[in-house]
């Protein structure tokens, strides 16, 4: 039952593991999130060390994010030439948030500021995304529409915006933007992500589901897609630089979040849009409160290893 | 392993270690048995499977020594964040905190307690105790001043959660023979000890006197696949990084290629 892990350099149950990747693998196939934000906390609830725990759920998303891109891909849900912009974007961000850190932590009091901001994206992310599928949901009902797949009107521009120049049409997503909104979309997420030391899904859905407008559907396999190759980056440079990717424990994790991101793809084709976007606004805030309440809780012990959130 | 093998292997390391172990002999006359300490098995392989290892420390002593068994690493530095109130809101990690002259594995045990057979400079000066580490240690941080007794305690508690820091004050059972006594401690190794040789002493006391010490040792290694992904990862980065994202990919696709031909929708 149990099996050890040699860069962790602990023995974990091997059947809680796979369960683990199991149950993120499926939210990860269902909202297009990498779920770095639950499965590394949950990782070191049972004893990796929280640089492990961060690097080794990045292998493991690769395998998931595959798994749901394919699963996706075949449903026609993935808008490649958007992911390809946003993949530009998040890479510059990324790099420039890694930069940024770097500053603010040599300027003392970051690490608060970053807590913080994550809270209050967190929150407010998942409240806004909460009260609009919910006013959509009731709209829906009352009017008995079959489907809200329309309820972002795929040729609804903004005034500026729709004056940049590159405009260009993302026929997947049935929207036309200008090239730089994507690209721009995607610095911002990376930034934050990297300042924030998260993967980014929980802010890129949102962000492509209210400012790209694109379809609910296809901004999960889009996510995905793109998560793919984030993750393909993280996991090599964390092995590169840092050796915190435990191989072991990864293979674990994904033997159990593939399957987790086909089933998840599968239930999702069942859910309409908006409920979909309420179920994942209802996670973004328990994961919400619960950090929160570890932040206002006296923790049991004052000493941890270096690393993590 | 059963009962047998280990029945055999207790013998042929308690037959080496008797020869090998180092004596020290402080003071008394050596009229009945010397002190001897024997570890078995005194090797631990960190297999796929491994998950800690039951370790047996036995030995012989006079009849009327109490024992003290002590086990630890060597000392190292411990580098640790603390945690604190940020802003009098939230509590969140605020720093470093460097804990140096304390071993990162130590694990007393004794046939009756400590401070009933030594007197506090004897107990200090051979590190017997939690008390006596504390006299030992250093702590600095970046961000404070240190309370040394708070947050000693707290390295108390952080290690003994991971099993790596312990105090059995009754666990080494003895019986008395006919020319003194033979000893035994029974151990659950933890397996969140890292790999490394640790050190096994035990000490004979009596009459608020240490007479004796005798000494072995545990050697924790990685063994077969553990030690070959270990050594990939360190000495070969690329080629390891490389191997976990074309295995997770090939899973990825692979699981997503299956599923369409299971024909699940």
């Amino acid at each position: 039952m149990h099996m050890y892990l040699p860069i962790a350099l602990t023995s974990v149950n091997y059947l809680v593991v796979v369960g683990l990747g199991l149950a993120v693998g499926l939210l990860s196939g269902l909202f297009g999130v990498g779920g770095g934000f639950l499965m590394t906390p949950l990782l070191m609830m049972i004893g990796i060390p929280p640089t492990i725990a961060a690097a080794t759920d990045a292998n493991q998303i690769v395998a998931a994010s595959a798994s749901g891109t394919l699963a996706h891909w075949r449903l026609g849900n993935v808008d490649f030439k958007m992911g390809l912009y946003l993949l530009i974007g998040g890479f510059l961000g990324g790099a420039a948030g890694v930069q940024l850190i770097k500053v603010l932590r040599a300027t003392g009091g970051a690490d608060f500021l970053i807590k913080i901001t994550y809270v209050v994206m967190l929150g407010s992310v998942g409240s806004f995304m909460f009260i609009e599928s919910l006013n959509a949901l009731k709209k829906n009902k009352a009017a008995k529409a079959e489907s809200s797949e329309q309820a972002a009107p795929a040729d609804k521009k903004g005034g500026l915006l729709s004056k940049l120049p590159l405009q260009t049409y993302f026929e997947k997503s049935g929207v036309t933007h200008s090239a730089m909104v994507p690209v721009a979309l995607g610095i911002f997420v990376g930034v934050l992500a990297a300042i924030m030391g998260v993967g980014g899904g929980f802010l890129m859905v949102p962000v492509m589901i209210y400012m790209l407008r694109m379809p609910m559907h296809v901004v999960v396999g889009t996510s995905l897609f793109q998560i793919m190759f984030t993750c393909t980056e993280v996991t090599f440079l964390q092995s590169y630089s840092n050796h915190t990717v435990d191989f072991l424990l990864a293979i674990l994790l994904l033997v159990g979040s593939v399957f987790g991101a086909q089933i998840g793809t599968m239930l999702g084709k069942k859910l309409k849009a908006d409920q979909l976007k309420i179920l994942l606004a209802m996670l973004v805030l328990a994961v919400t409160v619960k950090i929160v309440t570890e932040l206002v809780m006296e923790p049991s012990l004052l000493l941890a290893y270096a690393g993590g959130h | 392993m059963t009962l047998l093998q280990l029945y055999k292997i207790n013998i042929g390391a308690r037959a080496m270690m008797v020869c090998a172990a180092l004596v020290l002999v402080l003071g008394g006359v050596a009229e009945s048995f010397a002190l001897t300490c024997v570890t078995t098995p005194d090797k631990v392989d960190i297999g796929m499977s491994y998950h800690g290892a039951k370790l047996v420390v036995s030995g012989q002593s006079k009849a009327d020594d109490e024992l003290i068994v002590k086990i630890t690493a060597p000392n190292g530095e411990s580098h640790l964040k603390f945690k604190g109130k940020a802003a009098n809101l939230f509590w969140m990690k605020m720093g470093s905190m460097v804990y140096s002259e304390v071993p990162a594995v130590y694990m007393l045990s004794s046939t009756s307690p400590v401070d009933k057979m030594l007197l506090t400079d004897q107990l200090n000066e051979n590190k017997i105790g939690y008390p006596a580490l504390e006299s030992h240690v250093k702590i600095e941080s970046d961000k404070m001043e240190v309370e040394v007794k708070q947050w000693f305690d707290e390295f108390i508690r952080f290690k003994e959660k991971d099993n790596l820091y312990s105090v059995r004050e009754g666990a080494v059972n003895k019986t008395i023979e006919q020319d003194g006594a033979t000893y035994k401690l029974e151990l659950d190794w933890p397996y969140q000890a890292t790999p490394g040789e640790y050190s096994v002493e035990v000490l004979a006391v009596r009459d608020g006197k240490i007479m004796e010490k005798a000494q072995s040792t545990i050697t924790v290694a990685r063994a077969g696949v553990v030690a070959q992904l270990s050594d990939l990862a360190f000495n070969n980065a690329a080629l390891y990084g490389v191997m976990a994202i074309v295995i997770a990919l090939v899973a990825g696709f692979g699981v997503g290629a299956v599923f369409k031909g299971g024909g699940s929708h």
